[in-house]
Order: structure tokens, then C-alpha cells, then sequence
């Protein structure tokens, strides 16, 4: 098998960080293959229990990627994204996860130089760190209910 | 009738179709250029909230592009204009892209293969694009065009490997320029501005330094999509910039000149000044300037927090030349307004805040959409009237009726569209 | 077993942009074996006739309940395949877009074997989210073609015969007795130095004239209930006569008012005055001043008022100018920090006040001007000398506050001020007539003190801002917004406090028992609510936690990563 290879999920709004990464791609930036990437509208939307989620299932990074701050599309989304992650990053710590493993980043539409370093520079700090603690204890277990998910609201 | 043409695709153009096109008017948008979006898309932030001008320009040029009301005509310009209020038959020349529209994905693949490299002037020529070439990276309509000064296949009938490259099969040698005849209500202008060329100025050494630059250069170089990634990296030898000098009303205020005010150079200096100190810590702006026009929406805050936390210097002076030192570092020689007595600094960039004037086919335009220019050569409005043209039915918007800034040209658009509409009422 | 939808799998060779770099085949044989996938096909270019007819072809003939394209970016050509849904009569909501070029094929062109695995990885966790995907409702909400616009000045009076005469009703609410706002008191318009009174006559009878207008002097909004299409509004005249009326968009106009410099510069309504109260002793003919000394910047530009009145140097000089027309021997200084004549005509202004031989001073606020009851002492720093300057007048520039009961009325339509006391609009550069709530627009100095020019620049903009509502004749709201399961709801209020759109708000149900409702129209979708929900009541459709936490395990699946 070889090197390991980090698995990082990405979650990027649709109007900055999502676009930064596609400018990357229109540029032809290259960047290691290690991310991958989850659109929502605004990295508000990102929830403790999404990030955990990706913890628990075996996830050796997690970055939340958005508008800068005074960019928000949606005027103050970005905002919550701050919350979210200082507040999950403390639930790390108690869980024993490296609070590395989780990154906050603004990107905006027209820095896809910035997405590109960014892929690079958290895939090397994962590798650094080496797999996740949680292993790949969790994996296989895809049917069952986790943390992410609220019983009942879904029709 | 109940069309309207506007001209120019900036964002003072994109404003006003999008809000005639939402009052259920069909709107046609012609642009000169391959892609609309304009000066906008050319510059990094905007003051006075540093958004990133891409960011906020790019939704506005996707709404144009899908909106079902909209025709966008890119590569296109107006050369005639007859009728009157109500009743306008225009006709637009479409130049050739060579490129088919309705096939091209804009995915590039030609322009990697291209041989052909010429100065890109969307970065100010700081950088090469290719013959076939994509104005730039979101440009709106997503199609490549060839530019037929410098294809070789289109100069001297060889090369033509773009068409092996394109799978879509869209490259097409055989277009030809089309004549578009468009009936419409009523016109908007909003054809945006030029910068003042500084060469004539010799004092301030823009051909003499090559660490005199423009602002516009500047904003391409500080652009994170920009020739340098937006390290500002000096022309002469790619060093850093860490000391910058900003010299304000290079060519305004000046009876030799342009004897108006350009209106937003005070304040797009104390952003550019903000930014360098937002990219490198080490970074120190001075800006040079006689009197200071921060009267908008959140401006003098603006400039207290780029004196109080990004340590800009302003130095109210009256700069009379600018030399050079043995390392290229250009050196300002102002006479201190506070001392009343001459001084001077080296700096490692200086920046020249030149006026915003008329583009030089304005005066050629308004003859062809018949209207008058000011004394200025801008498009001649009243105070009272602030939108409306010499000629009814035909309004202006935006920086082609004087320097505006961007929430300004943003309004003045919206108000064009709103006269426009009246003119539709049967 | 398969409660799953039958999902149809479309992936795009982009010519070689994706092809070159991905083993499509690959990824398309890979995407058959993925449970709920009952049809899978390449396309050289989805986005051509050909590739859509493809996919409509298959949705009719293989039944596809959902679709899912492997190709570009959604931010371009989602709509495009959300189009093709629809046209083949599947809800535009149950497509769904897996970005295996821009952020894929293009960003790993020297690792095919690692962009052919990210490529299926994606297309895995694109089909697990598609399959939750729900159909969607886009609602209609029908516009009623009125509008209010709350303050009759000259900016209310243009806004509204601009509406009106494009076939609008409009309700003109007006506080005073009359109409005419600030433009009554003035004297001349700057640059011009035109009579202001005319203008303002001319424009009140225009609007009185009008049949669509309906004005309601002294008289005060009481009550704005409702949302962008709908607006229920309730008007009280000075006798406390209510009168209601429905409109679909509003339009702010209430202007400014101009601070009274108590206590600054030896201010005294007589000898010591404002610029208002100059321009009414100009109507009313009482200038008799040989030496006039202009301080501008009075509660200006100081530490309370850090901003700057854009329109008192201009003033200053039409002012000026009008006691030089009246008196040429007359005297008279202006004493500025900075001339704030942009543009064309504002310099050209200054200089012909300069020609005019009015003499400008600079003062630093360092060292500010002194007024005694005979001179006016100021360091002019230009000259680097103390003046004294014995005066008839002293005329203080103050600047524009906003208007008593702003702040009321900001809260009756919840829209923001700023700390100064303006409104604010949804966005400074590219929005600034707009509010983040839908269907209320701003205009002229109660948003930021203005030049006339520009007030009437902005009043016709909200007028056509105001115009792109009322020319529907229903506003749609798109199907991804969010929305309240009122079961799990406990009515905390966490939603209404985080949505900057007034979309939630909480209505009682029962005694004693609130939940949150969303409104569609006003929802722009961003999920905050969702996320903030404390007991998962507010699903964010179309990214609700389960389509997320879906595509979050399919990511990591063991599949994944060799």
C-alpha cells in the first residue's frame, strides 16, 4: 500500500470556497487527491455532527472552507461556521483527536492559487500527523445511525 | 416598443439589464468585448468593504447569462441608431469569434496548445494570453475567442491546431462578422471609463521607472487570480514591495489635463494601501495627496482604520517628480504641506492614481447613438436629470457620465432602467 | 430490496478534459455496481442538445426517479440539467451534480489512477445524497401591483410618480402637513443655483395630479405586517384615523435632519448659524452680512460623528456664492479640513467659487477655529499663520443626522440602521438601495447624506428596484429553503434570531404554544436555522442532515481510498 494516503473531507459553500476550488480547477492548479469535497450552500450550514460524523466513520481531516469574514454571502453564515468549529474542536479534545485534524479556512471565489495551497498544506499537516486514532475501526458500518443524523425529521 | 438595448456589459450595464429584464422587459446587452463583467473583474477588493470584486461581480454576470429575458451580444458593438423615443431601430456589428457558441465549453484545451502568446489586456499587459483565449477565468459567455491579429491560421493560413484540439468541434475559421438589427423603446449607455495614459506626464517617470505603475496595474498584480498570484512582487526585479508610495491625481485636478476630480482615487489608493499591508505585515503605504475625498458610505471609517491599524501614512504634499535610485527604487520628491518644505522618499513601488476618463470611442459612440459628451467627454446629463441623455429615450449610466463608484454606477443603472421602462408604457 | 429510487447515472467525457484524466469508463462500470443505480451512460459533452435529449430519453424510458451527472460544476450548468429534468416532467430538485472535473480531472492530471478513485468516490457520495433527494415545491406567492413609499420629499414624490406613471398604484405616506420634505426650506440648488421652490411646487402638483398616487399627509405608519408580494399596512393620521391597505413592495424616503450644533462655536440662532437657517433668512431676504466666515465640519468628523456629510462643502459654496450674487463687496470665508467637490461638477463648482473670490481656509481639527464675539481666529495651515477674522455672520456647516423616529420605523418594517442612525442596506456596493428583507427598498439621505443629484439618481432606482416586484404577478421562491417539522418544534426563537432574512418567525399554534414557520418566499436557503436547531425541527431541504451525513459516509466508506 504504501504511503498513507489521508482521507479529508471538505465542506465548501457554494459561493466562495466551492468556486475557489473550481477557479483552481480552471487554472490547472494541481493538488494531492487526498480531499474530498461536500457542497453546501453556506459553510454555516456545517454542524458539529457532520464533522463528527466524518471523525467517527475513519476521517484522518476535516476542513470547513467559506466566505471571509464580511463576505458571507448569505451576510453572517460564516459566523456559525466559527462557532461550529471551536465548539466541535473542544469535543475533539475530549474524544482524543488531534484538534489539527479540524481546519476552519476562508476562501473567496477568486483565490483558487489559495484552495490549491490549502489542499496541499493540510494533506501534508495530516500525513505528519498520520491516520486518525479512530482507525478504521468504524468502516463498513454504513446503515447504521450516527451521530449526524436527526431521527424522525426525514420524510 | 417594448425592448431595450443597453451598451456596455459592466457592471453598470449588468444592473440595469437585470432589473429591466425582472420588470418582464426583453433586454439586449451588447458588449464589446468577449465576456461582460467590465473594470469590476479586474479588480481585487473594493472599498470600503474589501469584498472580493470576483465574488460579488460573478452571481450578477450568471444571472445575466441565464436570465430568459436577457440576449447577451459579447464581441459586439452599436453602430447605428435611428428612430426616436419609443420607436429605436438599432444595429449591432458582431464581430467573429471563430469559435462556434452554442459548441464551445469553454474548457480550454486549445488555448493550452495555442503557440501564439500576446499581451494580456485584462492584466494590463503583464501577462501573455494565448491567440484563442478566454477573456478571463469566469468570463461570461464561457466561450473562447480568437483574436484574428495574431492567429497564424487566420494571418497566414497555418498552424490551426486548435481545431485538432477542440473535441467539440468548435472552431470555425469560416465565421463572419454579422449585422444584428434590434427594435427597442429605449437605450442605456453604460460603456464605463478609461485610465489616463501617465506617459505624458514625464515628472512621474512611468515609462522612465519600471517601478512606476498605474493603479490598474497595481490591481492586477495585488489580484490572487492576477500575474503574480497576488504577490506584489516589483517589475524590475521581482522583489517584494514592502515600502509603496501612492501619488494621488496624476493627471486630475490639473487645468493641463483633466482639470475635474476622478472622484474615487482617494479612496481606491487607501484600499490598495490596505491590501498590501493585509498581504505582507512588513508591508508600509504612503499616500501623496493635495486634498481628500472620502465622503461616502463608510469611508472616512475606512481610512481612520487604515491610518490606526494598517499604519498607512498620509502625507499631504504636493508631489513634483519622481526619480530613481541605483536599485530602481523610485524616489518621490513632494513638498510637505504640513512643513511647507520640500522633501523626499524612496520607495520601492510607486503607484500613480491617474484619471478616470471617457474611453476614447466615447466621442465616436455618442455621435452614433446621438447624444452629446460634456466638456469633459462624458456623456451629458443634468443635475436634475441625473440619468437622462441630450436625447430622449436614450439614458446613461455608470462612469461613462462621470467618475462614479461602484455603488453609484450600481444605482445610477437602476435608475437608467427605471426611465428606460417608462418609455415602454403604451 | 430496494426501497430506493430507480437513479440514472450520467457521466461526461468533457472531450478529453475529463477523459484525458479519468478513466470515464471506469468510473461508469463503477457507478452501475452502486446500489439504487439501474441506468448508467457517458456522454463526449452532457451539456450538448445531444447529452440532454439523452437524459430526457431516459428518464421516460427507464423510469428514472432521480439523476445524477458526473461532469463541470454545478455553478454553471446545474440549472441547465434541473432544466432538462423538468422538461422531461421529473422534479427539477431530484437531479443531482457530481463535480469530477474542475475538482477533479483538471487538479490530478499526473495521478489518473487517484483522480479515476476521487472521481468514483464522488459519484458514490453524489448517488447516496440522491437518492434522499425529495421533490420540491417552488411556491407562488401572487405581488399585489401597490406600493408604499414612506416619506413624501422630493425623493418619495419622484419614486412614486415613477411607479405610479408606469401603472402602479402608490400610498404616499407623509409625516408633515405637507408635502416636500427638506427641499421647502432650501433657498437655491447647488451647482446650478437654481431657485429649490419651483422644483419642489412642480413635483407636489405632478403628484397631486396623478390618479394613481394616494397621499396620506400627517399621517405615520402605525403598523407594516407581512412579506415581500404582500405587505399589510396600517396608517394613523394626526386625528388617530386608521386606513389600511395592501402593498407589494415599500420604498424608505424619509430623508435626514440637520444637526443643531448646540453649544459649538458660540452657536446662537442669531449671529452664529446654521446653513438651514441661512437659507431661510435668503428666502425670506434678511442678509445684510459684509464678512461672512463658513466653518465646516461643525459635529463633524469628530469622534461622536466620525463621518463625513458629503454635501456641506457643496452647500458651503452655493451658499457663499448666493450672498456674493447679492453683496459682490461682501466677504466671505469658508474655513475647511478637506473640499469635498468630487466628480466634474462639484470641482468645477469649487473652482468658480474660488473665481468668485471666495476665500477658503484650511483648519486642522487640531487646531480648530475660535469664535469670539467679534473675530473668528484660525490657523490656516496652508500659510502656517494665525488669522483673525472680524465677521458680521459665522455660518456653521453641520452635517446630516438621521431623522427623529428612524429607528421606530426601522423596527416597524425590521430593517437595520447603522450606528449613525441610517439605514442600512443589504449590501454596500452591490446592493445599496436594496434591504436584506425582500420587498423594501431605501433611497435619498435617510440612507446616506447626498448630493440632490444623487438622491434622484436613487429614488428612480428604487423605483426600479421596487418595479421588479411589482411587475410579477407572483414571486416564486425556490424549492431549497428550509422548513419546520412543528412537532419537534419548541418554539425557542434560535432560528428567528440567526436568519438575516426574517424568514422564520414563531406563530402560536395553540395557548401557550409557538413553533417556528418558515416563510418560502423570504427563505434564501443557507441552512443556518438548520444548523442552530436544537431539536432537529428545521430541515434545510435539499441539504438536510441526513442527504449531508449520507454523503459524509459514502466519502469514507472501506470502499474508499485502496
Amino acid at each position: 500500500m504504501g504511503e498513507f494516503q489521508p482521507r479529508i473531507v471538505v465542506f465548501a459553500c457554494n459561493w466562495c470556497s466551492y468556486a475557489g476550488a473550481d477557479l483552481a480547477g480552471a487554472s490547472r492548479m494541481q493538488y494531492p487527491p487526498t480531499t474530498r469535497v461536500i457542497r453546501v450552500m453556506c459553510s454555516g450550514r456545517v454542524t458539529p455532527g457532520f464533522i463528527l460524523e466524518a471523525f467517527r466513520l475513519g476521517a484522518d481531516g476535516v476542513l470547513v472552507t467559506g466566505c471571509h469574514p464580511g463576505d458571507c454571502h448569505y451576510i453572517s453564515g460564516n459566523q456559525n461556521a466559527v462557532a461550529t468549529v471551536e465548539k466541535t474542536a473542544q469535543l475533539l479534545r475530549l474524544l482524543g483527536i488531534e484538534t489539527g485534524r479540524l481546519r476552519l479556512e476562508w476562501i473567496s471565489a477568486a483565490e483558487g492559487a489559495r484552495f490549491a495551497r490549502i489542499m496541499t498544506e493540510f494533506t501534508d499537516q495530516i500525513r505528519a500527523l498520520g491516520q486518525s486514532p479512530l482507525g478504521n475501526s468504524h468502516r463498513g458500518e454504513l446503515d447504521t445511525v450516527g451521530i449526524g443524523e436527526h431521527i424522525g425529521c426525514e420524510t | 416598443m417594448r425592448d431595450v438595448l443597453v451598451v456596455g456589459g459592466g457592471i453598470a450595464g449588468i444592473q440595469a439589464s437585470l432589473d429591466l429584464a425582472e420588470m418582464g422587459i426583453q433586454v439586449h446587452l451588447v458588449e464589446r468585448l468577449p465576456s461582460i463583467g467590465g473594470r469590476m473583474a479586474q479588480l481585487d477588493k473594493t472599498f470600503p468593504t474589501n469584498d472580493c470584486s470576483t465574488c460579488i461581480l460573478s452571481p450578477k454576470m450568471n444571472d445575466c447569462a441565464r436570465h430568459p429575458n436577457i440576449t447577451l451580444h459579447t464581441y459586439a458593438e452599436v453602430t447605428a441608431l435611428a428612430g426616436s423615443a419609443g420607436d429605436f431601430t438599432a444595429t449591432v456589428h458582431e464581430h467573429p469569434r471563430y469559435v462556434d457558441e452554442a459548441k464551445c465549453t469553454g474548457c480550454g484545451e486549445c488555448a493550452q496548445k495555442c503557440p501564439t502568446k500576446v499581451p494580456d489586456a485584462f492584466d494590463m499587459g503583464l501577462r501573455q494570453r494565448k491567440a484563442i483565449y478566454l477573456y478571463f477565468p469566469q468570463a461570461i459567455p464561457q466561450v473562447m475567442t480568437i483574436d484574428p491579429d495574431h492567429c497564424i491560421y487566420l494571418q497566414r493560413g497555418k498552424c490551426g491546431v486548435c481545431i485538432k484540439t477542440c473535441q467539440a468541434e468548435a472552431i470555425d475559421f469560416e465565421q463572419t462578422a454579422r449585422e444584428v438589427t434590434l427594435r427597442v423603446g429605449a437605450v442605456v449607455v453604460s460603456v464605463g471609463f478609461d485610465f489616463f495614459d501617465p506617459r505624458g506626464l514625464t515628472q512621474f517617470g512611468y515609462e522612465r521607472c519600471p517601478n512606476v505603475i498605474t493603479a490598474l496595474e497595481y490591481e492586477r498584480l495585488i489580484s490572487a487570480s492576477g500575474p503574480t498570484g497576488g504577490h506584489l512582487l516589483r517589475p524590475s526585479d521581482g522583489q517584494p514591495a514592502r515600502q509603496i508610495g501612492f501619488i494621488q491625481c496624476v493627471g486630475s485636478r490639473d487645468v493641463r489635463y483633466q482639470a475635474f476630480c476622478s472622484s474615487v482615487c482617494c479612496m481606491h489608493s487607501s484600499k490598495q494601501a490596505v491590501l498590501a499591508c493585509e498581504h505582507d505585515p512588513e508591508a508600509t503605504s504612503y499616500v501623496f495627496y493635495a486634498d481628500f475625498r472620502a465622503s461616502g458610505k463608510g469611508f472616512r471609517e475606512y481610512v481612520a482604520r487604515a491610518e490606526r491599524e494598517y499604519g498607512v501614512h498620509y502625507v499631504r504634499s504636493r508631489v513634483a517628480r519622481v526619480t530613481e535610485d541605483e536599485a530602481n527604487n523610485p524616489v518621490i520628491h513632494y513638498e510637505d504641506a504640513d512643513t511647507s518644505r520640500p522633501a523626499r522618499r524612496a520607495v520601492d513601488l510607486a503607484v500613480l492614481a491617474t484619471s478616470l476618463i471617457p474611453r476614447p470611442d466615447t466621442a465616436r459612440l455618442a455621435q452614433v447613438l446621438g447624444i452629446e459628451v460634456d466638456s469633459n467627454g462624458f456623456v451629458k446629463t443634468e443635475p436634475l436629470t441625473p440619468v437622462d441623455t441630450t436625447r430622449p429615450g436614450v439614458f446613461a449610466a455608470g462612469c461613462c457620465r462621470g467618475p462614479s463608484d461602484i455603488p453609484e454606477s450600481v444605482v445610477q443603472a437602476s435608475a437608467a432602467a427605471a426611465r428606460a421602462a417608462s418609455w415602454l408604457v403604451d | 430490496m430496494s426501497d430506493r429510487p430507480r437513479v440514472g447515472v450520467f457521466v461526461c467525457h468533457c472531450g478529453s478534459n475529463i477523459a484525458g484524466h479519468v478513466d470515464v469508463a471506469a468510473v461508469a462500470e463503477y457507478a452501475r455496481s452502486l446500489p439504487g443505480v439501474v441506468f448508467v451512460q457517458r456522454n463526449m459533452y452532457t451539456c450538448s442538445d445531444a447529452g440532454l435529449t439523452e437524459i430526457k430519453t431516459a428518464i421516460t424510458d427507464q423510469g428514472l426517479e432521480r439523476v445524477v451527472v458526473a461532469a463541470c460544476t454545478p455553478r454553471t450548468h446545474e440549472p441547465l440539467f434541473r432544466g432538462a429534468c423538468r422538461e422531461a416532467g421529473m422534479n427539477p430538485y431530484l437531479f443531482e451534480f457530481v463535480n469530477i472535473r474542475d475538482q477533479c480531472s483538471w487538479v490530478h492530471m499526473r495521478e489518473p489512477q487517484a483522480a479515476t478513485r476521487k472521481a468514483q468516490d464522488l459519484v458514490r457520495m453524489g448517488v447516496a445524497k440522491a437518492c434522499l433527494l425529495q421533490p420540491l415545491e417552488e411556491q407562488e406567492v401572487p405581488v399585489e401591483p401597490a406600493a408604499l413609499v414612506v416619506g413624501g420629499g422630493m425623493i418619495g414624490m419622484t419614486a412614486a410618480l415613477n411607479l405610479a406613471n408606469r401603472g402602479f398604484d402608490v400610498k404616499l405616506v407623509e409625516r408633515e402637513p405637507e408635502l416636500g420634505g427638506l427641499l421647502l426650506r432650501l433657498d437655491k440648488l447647488y451647482p446650478t443655483q437654481d431657485d429649490a421652490l419651483p422644483l419642489v411646487e412642480a413635483r407636489i402638483a405632478e403628484v397631486r395630479r396623478n390618479p394613481r398616487i394616494e397621499g396620506f399627509t400627517d399621517s405615520m405608519l402605525n403598523e407594516v405586517k407581512g412579506f415581500v408580494g404582500n405587505y399589510e399596512v396600517v396608517v394613523k393620521d394626526h386625528e388617530g384615523r386608521l386606513s389600511s391597505f395592501t402593498v407589494g413592495a415599500i420604498i424608505v424616503a424619509t430623508g435626514a435632519r440637520v444637526f443643531i450644533p448646540e453649544g459649538l462655536y458660540g452657536y446662537d440662532g442669531q449671529r452664529v448659524i446654521t446653513q438651514l437657517e441661512l437659507e431661510k433668512r435668503f428666502k425670506e431676504r434678511e442678509i445684510d452680512a459684509d464678512r461672512v466666515v463658513m466653518i465646516q465640519c461643525v459635529g463633524a468628523r469628530i469622534p461622536e460623528r466620525p463621518y463625513c456629510s458629503r454635501i456641506c462643502c457643496t452647500t458651503a459654496i452655493k451658499n457663499a456664492l448666493e450672498i456674493k450674487a447679492h453683496r459682490p463687496s461682501a466677504e466671505v470665508y469658508i474655513l475647511y479640513r478637506d473640499t469635498e467637490t468630487q466628480g466634474t461638477r462639484y470641482e468645477a463648482y469649487y473652482t468658480r467659487a474660488r473665481e468668485a473670490g471666495i476665500q477658503f481656509i484650511r483648519y486642522s481639527p487640531e487646531r480648530p477655529p475660535e469664535v469670539s464675539a467679534k473675530r473668528v481666529v484660525v490657523y490656516d495651515e496652508l500659510l502656517g499663520a494665525k488669522l483673525g477674522i472680524p465677521y458680521d455672520l459665522v455660518v456653521l456647516s453641520t452635517p446630516l443626522v438621521a431623522c427623529d423616529g428612524a429607528s421606530e420605523l426601522a423596527q416597524m418594517l425590521k430593517v437595520p440602521v447603522d450606528e449613525h442612525g441610517f439605514f442600512l442596506e443589504a449590501h454596500v456596493k452591490l446592493r445599496p438601495l436594496d434591504f436584506a428583507t425582500d420587498g423594501v427598498f431605501v433611497a435619498g439621505t435617510a440612507r446616506w447624506p447626498s448630493h440632490l443629484e444623487e438622491t434622484i439618481t436613487q429614488a428612480y432606482g428604487a423605483a426600479a428596484r421596487a418595479a421588479t416586484i411589482l411587475s410579477k404577478d407572483h414571486v416564486t421562491s425556490s424549492g431549497v429553503v428550509a422548513w419546520v417539522n412543528e412537532y419537534l418544534c419548541r418554539g425557542c426563537g434560535a432560528c428567528v434570531e440567526v436568519c438575516e432574512f426574517g424568514a422564520s418567525s414563531l406563530v402560536q399554534v395553540s395557548p401557550g404554544v409557538e413553533v417556528a414557520r418558515v416563510n418560502p418566499v423570504m427563505c434564501k436557503g443557507c441552512g443556518a436555522c438548520a444548523s442552530v436547531c436544537p431539536t432537529g425541527a428545521m430541515t434545510a431541504m435539499h441539504f438536510t442532515d441526513a442527504q449531508v451525513t449520507a454523503m459524509v459516509r459514502a466519502a469514507l466508506s472501506s470502499e474508499s481510498m485502496s
